[in-house]
């Protein structure tokens, strides 16, 4: 028997919210599943559609986007903006066949740090059940040889 | 070529229980780039400090990364060892690998993959990392405050006695606001005039308040430490140099029926006026609509009156361009027009008055010379009825928010009116008492068992006119009972809410507003007095209704952060802000429309002969406050963010 | 017929009188039912003008061409509907200004040609309100339908199958009326975020950051389908994600001219069922 599928997931956070409240479930001691890395963003304004691209391209399994609750945002609006620019990119990505049950978003903020290490543990347990993303891992091969028209 | 230094940190047993540090440090060492890769059991300790100051200097490393806490615990620390070392302090990066790995995961050889995941991203990623220089902003020590009424009186005095030079800039005639207008305050009974009329004067006299009656700001140009402030002087047609306030020719004018703004109806006032007898300063001007001069081109009456030729009808708005490096925005509130509530009988019978008619009427400087009066025949009103959240907490027909005064200042009416006319009844139909606050829900007890002001809970469905007596119809509802009461006054407890103008306004100075028109702050909780401009902060009723304690402490607070920036000649910012590729813009202003800031302007691109070629996005950097929205919003990935540019971002992905 | 020969007199009446320097209509093209683009400055190219059911390409695009309205003189355009909406956003993006435009608008139904009233985008107002409100059943695409039937997987076999024929040609954004940036992001390599070689991940990449540029301006009027040359029914995702604004944002693009473009903008009641 093989070893267990281990998904790889990145993690897009803004600074303020989302990475204070990993930063609390570190400093809480709370435990969770070792298969995020995450990005720190000064705010989810940052967080560009590219960034998913490349997280998958880079071979993640599930890309998690994060950021301060509505109204909570240091920076006042980035993350209204960035609600409607993920609502059209995830709508856009599961028409193109990239299942939203891989690129999940949340709102965590800087007090929250169980709902952080609850919500890796569910995503990394979600995203092991959907098995590894073969058809992207596909096309990256596919990069390794040459091009043909 | 890149020379990166990789610091791993044990943090003690912190992380080294967990992360395997020296197959990490051999692994960062073997990775490209990486120049020195080592591991010591505390790098945020001075030793430990030395030591990467040291390799810096040793390698000439062209960036470092330090694999510990979280950056929000160390960032700065190591930035300044960086310095120290003559390496720029933005080549500095943290990789967390505590807070979020050894802390949070259990299986060593997992939680090694994965400090070394986030390693190898950071070393990626300062690779990439640009010299960057704290942005300076020269900053002009002025302040402009906003508003003459308790909240701008008390910022701009805080601020002048720190020695900062201020300027004051009042819409009406008069310094004073509302608090000028009424008559005792809550929770001490202490006469509103007699605190503060020797505010006002003392402002008025101050050497480093420059005082700006009857005048309105135009136009709010620039930014934090550099705003251009156009204010409009209003023609007074009294030329304030020469006229000492004598009066004379107040008595003199022939219209003398202008019902009064400053009594809110109750009194008169002449066509040349002040608004009341303390006001500051102590000249009169002239109302143009109400003047017989300005109507028909005659009368002159009051510069006839005039022994020092003050009086000049030629007199035109004039306009004064200051340099100013922070504003205090104090414009207050208004009440809400109680009209709307049609069965209140508000404007229909003369006795329904608002709560601020009140305060006149108990004034001992008001129309009534503070006696309580029915406006209708001048008696004494025998049973005064009172109606809290007339207009607040009423999203159907009023505003949803508390007023947060009413309750404490109806508690004070029916005390003052118990004062005045010994046998009075009083009776209050309330939604909940709110008196939280210093000494406040004393006085509201007080108003009850000393003063036997009757509470009634329930709301007032109707009221009419029966035998000379205002019927008020409502339901108690703790007996579960409607009730009639037979008044001879009612007093409505009226919202407060923004002032008529308060959204263009707030269009002119840069900042944001609620949906009622309300200022908003930078943050409710933690930056409660700044708005969302950097430069422009926020004090009293504009923000939200305020009582006077509430009003005077975030006034104080505004001139703190005023007195700050001003405590140097420069400001320092992290240069963490958007920059624009101007070759590349398409000038679609998507990124003006996204700024939360209003930092992005519009620049002409011109050629050599001035012809305009293209207009292109510009980021102030004295706006920008680095959140990024824009950079992602650019289509054509014009503009980026530094400190967290897109090839940062890019090869920290990639790096993973 | 009737609607063509007016229309070449009106041409030529406004450019007679100044009003207009420059028409930008159709001509005869290779076949016959091929269309090119015509610029008219005199009174003889508008004789060479043609206005049939075969004149479908969306012009706007030509607008943008840079100088071209930088005299602030006036230039006219046949345009069907669509197009009229294209040149309400290049407005609201502050790529052209509508005073400048002079709009022959007109439209078909089978093969007859009809004149649309008005000159200016604002006169048409009434008309794209009433197209937001009855779309013509032509939107109706049956491949649309089946794609959304498909799970996941399936999706993305059928897209990957489409985008592997890319050749990255770039003839959809040249095509495109919004693809005005003077550079494209699959241009800009430093960093080279969308991969320029012909693999089908780079093409994917190039297809999707496209789609989501479009979300919210795309007028559906099938210049980039059209332009294809391995046929990959671009349209279809520009469609998709039209509706996916009009369904969450209430945003029809190119209604008018001051329209807010909907990812600069937000409503703080934004629906956001998704996000945990």
């Amino acid at each position: 028997m093989s070893e267990p599928f281990e998904p790889k997931i990145v993690a897009f956070v803004c600074t303020y919210c989302t990475y204070a409240g990993a930063d609390l479930a570190g400093t809480s001691r709370l435990k969770y599943a070792p298969n995020v890395r995450i990005v720190r963003l000064p705010c989810t304004g940052r967080i560009s559609p590219m960034f998913i691209l490349k997280a998958l391209q880079k071979g993640a399994d599930g890309v998690l986007v994060s950021g301060c609750h509505p109204g909570d945002c240091h920076f006042t609006h980035g993350n209204y903006h960035a609600r409607r620019r993920w609502m059209v990119f995830r709508a856009l990505l599961d028409f193109t066949g990239i299942s939203p049950e891989r690129v999940i978003f949340s709102w965590i903020s800087a007090a929250e740090g169980s709902k952080f290490a609850d919500l890796i543990n569910s995503v990394t347990e979600d995203i092991r059940k959907l098995g590894p993303f073969d058809q992207y891992q596909q096309l990256i091969k596919e990069t390794e040889s040459p091009a043909t028209l | 070529m890149a020379k990166i230094g990789v610091f791993i940190c044990h943090c003690g047993e912190n992380i080294a229980a967990k992360v395997d540090c020296t197959k990490l440090a051999a692994a960062m060492g073997e990775h490209p780039g990486v120049e020195v890769s080592v591991e010591y059991k505390y790098f945020c300790s001075d030793p430990g400090q030395e030591s990467v100051k040291k390799a810096i200097r040793e390698n000439n490393l062209t960036g470092i990364v330090i694999a510990a806490c979280s950056p929000r615990m160390h960032e700065a620390t190591f930035r300044k060892a960086c310095a120290e070392a003559g390496l720029n302090p933005y080549l500095c990066e943290i990789a967390n690998i505590r807070e979020q790995c050894s802390w949070v995961h259990t299986d060593g050889d997992m939680a090694t993959a994965k400090a070394a995941d986030i390693v190898r991203s950071m070393v990626e990623k300062v690779k990439r990392n640009n010299i960057l220089q704290p942005i300076e902003v020269p900053v002009t020590r002025r302040a402009l405050v906003i508003g003459g009424g308790i909240a701008g009186l008390q910022a701009a005095l805080d601020i002048a006695n720190a020695g900062q030079e201020v300027v004051l800039v009042e819409r009406e005639p008069s310094l004073g606001g509302h608090m000028a207008q009424l008559s005792e305050t809550f929770p001490t009974l202490d006469c509103s005039q007699c605190i503060m009329t020797p505010r006002m004067v003392e402002t008025a006299q101050h050497p480093n308040i420059r005082l700006l009656t009857y005048a309105e700001i135009e136009s709010v140009d620039g930014y934090i430490g550099n705003f251009k402030v156009r204010v409009r002087m209003k023609a007074r047609y009294v030329d304030m140099n020469a006229c000492t306030g004598c009066g004379d020719c107040i008595t003199k004018c022939p219209v003398k029926k202008i019902s009064s703004e400053f009594d809110c109806g109750l009194g008169k006032r002449t066509a040349i006026y002040t608004p009341f007898a303390q006001s500051v300063p102590n000249m009169p001007v002239i109302d143009k609509a109400s003047c017989i001069y300005f109507k028909n081109g005659k009368c002159k009456t009051c510069q006839k009156s005039c022994e020092l030729n003050a009086i000049n009808f030629e007199m035109q708005d004039e306009f004064i361009d200051l340099e100013i490096g922070a504003i205090v925005v104090a414009t207050g509130f208004q009440v809400q027009n109680t009209a709307l509530y049609g069965e209140y009988g508000y404007g229909k019978f003369p006795d329904v008055i608002t709560g601020l008619q009140f305060e006149r009427l108990a004034s001992a400087s008001g129309p009534t010379a503070g006696r309580i009066l029915r406006p209708s025949d001048g008696k004494e009103p025998e049973n005064v009825v009172f109606i809290q959240c007339a207009g607040s907490r009423d999203p159907s027909k009023g505003v949803r928010y508390c007023s947060k005064i009413c309750c404490m200042y109806t508690a004070k009416h029916a005390m003052l009116y118990a004062h005045k006319v010994h046998d009075g009844k009083t009776h209050i139909f309330y939604m909940d008492i709110r008196a939280a606050g210093k000494g406040y829900d004393e006085f509201t007890r007080r108003a009850i068992e000393e003063d036997e002001a009757s509470y009634v809970r329930g709301r007032v469905s109707k009221l009419w006119q029966e035998n000379g007596k205002l019927m008020v119809r409502g339901v108690d509802t703790l007996l579960g009972k409607p009730v009639t009461v037979a008044a001879d006054m009612v007093v409505l407890a009226t919202a407060m809410v923004p002032q008529p103008n308060a959204k263009e306004f707030a269009k002119t100075i840069g900042i944001a507003y609620d949906e009622y028109g309300f200022y908003n702050e930078a943050h409710l909780k933690l930056r409660p007095v700044e708005s969302s401009t950097a430069g422009v902060f926020l004090a009293g009723a504009c923000q939200s209704p305020k009582d006077i304690p509430d009003s005077v402490a975030q006034a104080s607070a505004t001139a703190s952060k005023v007195l700050a920036l001003f405590s140097k000649e420069k400001l320092e910012r992290e240069p963490v802000i958007a920059v624009n590729n101007e070759a590349t813009c398409a000038g679609c202003w998507g990124c003006v429309l996204a700024c939360p800031y209003n930092a992005i302007e519009k620049k002409d691109i011109r050629d050599r002969s001035g012809k305009l070629v293209k207009q292109v996005a510009y980021v102030n950097p004295g706006l920008c406050q680095g959140c990024g929205t824009c950079v992602s919003f650019c289509r054509s990935n014009s503009l980026d963010l530094a400190g967290f540019t897109e090839k940062q971002i890019f090869a920290e992905v990639m790096g993973l | 017929m009737i609607t063509q020969e007016k229309y070449r007199t009106t041409v030529k009446e406004l450019l007679a009188n100044g009003s207009i320097k420059m028409a930008i209509g159709y001509r005869p093209g290779s076949t016959s039912d091929r269309r090119r683009p015509l610029f008219i400055r005199t009174s003889e190219e508008a004789d060479q003008l043609v206005l049939d059911s075969t004149c479908i390409t969306n012009l706007s695009g030509y607008l943008v061409t840079e100088g071209l309205l930088s005299d602030e003189k006036r230039v006219g355009i046949f345009l069907r509907p669509e197009g009229i909406r294209s040149i309400n956003i290049l407005a609201a993006e502050y790529q052209l200004n509508v005073d400048q435009i002079i709009i022959f608008g007109f439209d078909f139904t089978g093969r007859e040609v009809r004149a649309l009233q008005g000159q200016t985008t604002g006169d048409f107002s009434a008309l794209l309100s009433e197209i937001r409100e009855n779309p013509p059943l032509a939107t109706k695409e049956p491949l649309l339908e089946r794609i959304e039937k498909m799970n996941a997987k399936e999706r993305f076999d059928f897209w990957q199958q489409e985008f592997s024929r890319c050749i990255k040609c770039y003839a959809c954004r040249q095509a495109c009326p919004m693809c005005y940036c003077r550079r494209c992001i699959v241009d800009s390599n430093q960093p080279q975020w969308v991969n320029t070689s012909s693999h089908t991940l780079g093409n994917f990449e190039w297809n999707v950051v496209r789609a989501f540029h479009l979300s919210g301006r795309c007028v559906q009027c099938g210049n980039c389908d059209r332009a294809c040359p391995v046929n990959i029914p671009l349209r279809l995702i520009n469609q998709r994600m039209a509706k996916e604004v009009v369904d969450g944002f209430d945003h029809f693009a190119g209604l008018s001219p001051t329209q807010e473009p909907v990812l600069a903008s937000f409503k703080k009641d934004d629906t956001e069922t998704f996000i945990l």
